[in-house]
């Protein structure tokens, strides 16, 4: 065998002498490693692939790729995004008046207005997902077998070189049992072997980066699953109080019964509230008051119907008018500024006929005919007709209605009846937003599995104990992949216990800055 | 409420005091050490009964230092409790209460990692983190405001503290790299722009210390205030406008000293207030940096003097410290920042994630923090390259923190965007 590394090339940890691959991370770092020993000249095939997998099996191009994503990610915060902008205009308008022509379409050319969606993010990403997926290979087997069947009897200067030692006095026919009971009753896994010892505790540790990289790759898979159809919906619904309204592509509808907005005394909202009834097949099915933070769940839990809280809109919605006549009043008109009726019936003389009606009223300066200006019930004219029992005209009237609080109705009138308005009343939509993912529960999964691997990486300790038979006494090498002081306690402790004493540690081998972590004990 | 604001003055002072004790007891240890190796003596470890009278003070000072910084911990702690009582909801809603849970996060940071290493010198680094940034909320208002809709849910108090806590432990994490940073600083081989970077951290913490200094003196001792009215509302500043919001007029705010205020109007995209305590902050702080480096340093630049008092400390241990507040913050920090933020995302807005500037820098932080543990393990790269990533990482954290919400619009803007 030939001489090995001190130290892996790839993660810096150092090397049991004879080891053909790091226990820490798996390379294989001897030079004569089965996997570098070739016959023949491989194809260029081989070659090429071997030449991937060792670009992607690297930690460094790993960090190389993280770095890029996050300086990715930092452009995209520098460039308002499409869709995130608060602004009407559609991004082919905004991004030249937002930046100016050649910058706003420079910007929109590289993709950096939609970044996370652009071919080069996504590519890093993805680069970054297969560098995961061989690193996690390329380690993990090895990693298993030199945990699962260590070298149990090691030479001395192996021992010396561990952070923790200890030297025990060699008693009895067997000097190594009350070390390996005392290992055992520490929840140590023992192996004997000759003169050596070998004892373990928290192995899981070591497996939990690996645990954390498979919750990361189903993450990943989960994100792109939602550029597959249907995977992931979204339908925004308008709903007026007591209508309903269909969900697109399902047999659900919602039924929006009342929508309510309450302010704290300040002024500042507290409370968007929408009280909602979902059918099915035209069947109440649910009831639930929509709630920001609150929605409805429909559905089964792989893939249920969410409706959330999202916007809400208040639109003038009926004027209250007076039927009068000099100073008499005949009777009361509501006229819906939505979609007015043909007419209204007042008292047995008068009824009111609505010959036109403009929601949002301008002459046309082209053609001086009148039109609407928008979409808007912003300025709202009707153009009314008095008719008398015989159908015979009484008079008409052109009323602006006045929609702001303070400002006075507009008519012109002629013959003795007119509408004389006395109050307005608003009409309520709710902003609902039905959604169904799929890619939800694969992600939560993904998460928690994250979560778990955190947990059994950075919270379970390794520790690993050799120890050597010198006939004289016995010679205790330790060390751990986290928390050194703690198996620096754990070793002197189970050194005095056995009549022992430890020679090398951080609080022993004194240096000048560590002194006051020994003294403030 | 009052009671919270007195308890909150309670922990700053004895921050305050403590992490000066703390720096007293470092710098003289040092010198002690220092003398007595140049009488050829040999230095032991620090307890009582060991050591010379002349040095007791020093030798002591860590005691009280720790005492007294556990002490405000705990007003804080009462102070934040205080708060929720009087508030009626977890005192994380904007940016005074947050940045100020953040900063009592850093101070259980280092009580965790006080009880892992017993290293006095955590100490010395932690507690002047924690003031810096406790000193920093009082630059944003104080007053309670009520929760909008968004805000009321549960996951209020676990995204939001579980990532603060996660921020704690790299505040501490960033302390440690540093120090490491400067122990192993070679000054001989140290070029110029690796001279400036390190530097820069120093100027930076002066500045920021400077700005929140200033503005808690305009805003609650003197009162000042400037109000421009515009067509489309009001902007009120608490320092002088010399960059008025977009649109306004030369001179609309009055003058000082003669200087028309506003001197110009922001361009739309900028927000011509934070601009303005921008060009403050960089104004006062620079010289102020100056000014601390003359009479702290002797004039040297901060890197080198420091540089001299951290010679004889343990690289690795510091190493590890920093490695270990960070293995610590990181999973804690990927649950609240991260996990908890796209629960609470799915059920507010129905979406787990948006890229929204906010969470995008979030996760970008904790893309510097992955790559800091696999530096580590990277040969080459552990050691000073990985110590400048966890500088780094907690330059993301900050920026996500404050900088977003100055900045750059976005979903999280209710957070208090404005100074």
């Amino acid at each position: 065998m030939n001489v090995a590394l001190d130290r892996c090339p790839d993660c810096n940890a150092t090397l049991p002498e004879e080891a053909r691959y790091c226990p820490a991370c798996g390379v294989p770092v001897a030079p004569d490693a089965p996997l570098r020993r070739r016959r023949e000249e491989p194809s260029p095939w081989v070659q090429f692939l071997d030449a991937a997998w060792d670009f992607f099996a690297s930690v460094r191009v790993a960090v190389v790729l993280i770095v890029l994503i996050a300086l990715a990610a930092i452009a995209g915060t520098l460039v308002e995004q499409e869709g995130l902008y608060q602004d009407w205009r559609p991004p082919e308008l905004y991004y030249p008046a937002r930046y100016g022509p050649l910058l706003g379409r420079l910007l929109m050319a590289t993709g950096l207005t939609r970044t996370y969606t652009s071919w080069w993010f996504l590519t890093l990403v993805y680069l970054l997902v297969i560098s995961l997926i061989v690193c996690s290979l390329q380690r993990l087997v090895p990693l298993h077998r030199a945990l699962q069947r260590p070298t149990v009897e090691k030479h001395l200067g192996f021992l010396l070189r561990q952070p923790v030692q200890a030297r025990l006095p060699a008693q009895g026919e067997d000097p190594l049992a009350p070390l390996a009971e005392t290992l055992r009753r520490r929840g140590y896994r023992v192996w004997r072997e000759g003169k050596g010892l070998h004892a373990d505790r928290g192995r899981l540790g070591r497996y939990g980066p690996y645990v954390i990289h498979i919750g990361l790759i189903i993450c990943a898979l989960a994100a792109g699953a939602k550029a597959l159809p249907g995977v992931d919906v979204t339908h925004d619904l308008w709903i007026e109080n007591g209508q309903t309204v269909a969900l697109p592509g399902t047999r659900l509808a919602i039924r929006n019964n009342r929508f309510t907005m309450e302010t704290y005394p300040n002024g500042m909202p507290r409370l968007f509230q929408t009280q909602a009834t979902l059918l099915e097949d035209g069947r109440e099915v649910l009831h639930h008051n929509i709630e920001v933070n609150k929605p409805l769940v429909y559905g089964p839990w792989w893939g249920p119907w969410e409706i959330y809280q999202a916007s809400w809109r208040e639109e003038p919605g009926i004027a209250h008018l007076e039927l009068v006549t000099g100073d008499r009043v005949l009777g009361k008109v509501d006229l819906d500024l939505k979609s007015p009726a043909r007419e209204y019936p007042v008292t047995p003389e008068v009824r009111v006929v609505v010959e036109r009606y403009f929601h949002d009223f301008e002459l046309d300066p082209a053609t001086g005919q009148p039109v609407n200006r928008s979409r808007e019930i912003a300025n709202p004219v009707f153009l009314l007709r008095f008719v008398g029992p015989d159908g015979q005209e009484l008079g008409r009237q052109a009323l602006n209605v006045a929609i702001q609080p303070g400002v006075e109705a507009r008519s012109v009138a002629e013959g003795p009846y007119a509408l004389r308005q006395v109050g307005i009343s608003s009409r309520w939509y709710t902003g609902l937003r039905a959604r169904r993912d799929l890619t939800v529960p694969y992600m939560y999964g993904g998460l928690g599995v994250v979560m778990v691997g955190m947990y059994i990486t950075f919270f379970i300790f390794h520790r690993q104990i050799w120890a050597l038979d010198l006939g004289t006494e016995v010679v205790l090498g330790a060390r751990t992949n986290k928390d050194r002081w703690g198996l620096q306690q754990e070793v002197r402790r189970i050194a005095r216990a056995l009549g022992g004493e430890l020679t090398v540690g951080s609080g022993v081998e004194r240096s000048p800055g560590s002194a006051g972590a020994e003294g403030a004990r | 409420m009052t009671a919270s604001h007195w308890l909150l003055a309670v922990a700053f002072f004895s921050y305050l005091a403590a992490s000066i004790l703390y720096v007293a007891g470092f710098i003289g240890q040092r010198r002690l050490a220092l003398a007595a190796a140049g009488a050829g003596g040999q230095v032991t470890g620090v307890g009582p009964g060991s050591t010379p009278a002349a040095g007791g003070f020093y030798l002591r000072a860590p005691g009280w230092a720790f005492a007294l910084a556990t002490l405000g911990t705990l007003a804080h702690a009462v102070g934040i409790l205080a708060r929720w009582q009087g508030a009626g909801h977890w005192p994380t809603a904007n940016l005074y209460e947050f940045i100020g849970f953040m900063s009592f996060c850093s101070m259980v940071a280092f009580q965790v990692l006080y009880r892992l290493y017993r290293f006095p010198v955590l100490g010395a680094l932690a507690t002047p983190v924690t003031v810096a940034l406790l000193a920093y909320s009082y630059v944003f208002p104080r007053e309670v405001e009520p929760l909008i809709p968004q805000l009321r849910s549960h996951w209020l108090v676990l995204h939001v503290s579980f990532a603060a806590l996660g921020e704690g432990f790299f505040a501490v994490a960033f302390a440690a790299a540093l120090l490491y940073l400067l122990r192993t600083r070679e000054a001989e081989k140290e070029s110029r722009l690796a001279g400036l970077a390190l530097e820069s951290i120093f100027w930076f913490a002066s500045t920021v210390l400077t700005f929140a200094v200033l503005a808690y003196l305009l805003r609650y001792t003197l009162g000042q205030e400037w109000v421009i009215v515009l067509d489309r509302g009001v902007s009120r500043y608490h320092l002088p406008p010399i960059i008025g919001p977009a649109g306004s007029a030369p001179g609309q705010a009055g003058s000082l000293f003669g200087l028309p205020l506003p001197l110009v109007a922001a361009p739309g995209w900028i927000k011509g207030k934070n601009a303005n305590t921008l060009l403050f902050a960089v104004a006062l702080g620079t010289p102020v940096y100056y000014l601390l480096r003359r009479l702290l340093c002797r004039g040297l630049p901060f890197r080198e003097a420091l540089a001299r008092l951290a010679q004889g400390l343990d690289a690795d241990l510091l190493d590890e410290i920093s490695y270990r507040a960070v293995a610590i913050g990181y999973p804690v920090f990927t649950l609240g920042a991260l996990v908890f933020a796209m629960f609470w995302a799915k059920v507010a807005w129905g979406r787990y994630w948006f890229w929204d500037p906010k969470e995008t820098w979030a996760f970008i932080s904790w893309l510097v923090y992955s790559a800091y543990l696999h530096l580590r393990l990277t040969r080459g790269w552990e050691g000073r390259v990985s110590a400048w990533m966890a500088v780094i990482g907690f330059g993301a954290v900050l920026f996500t923190l404050v900088g977003v919400n100055l900045l750059i619009v976005g979903l999280h803007s209710y957070a208090g965007g404005d100074l």
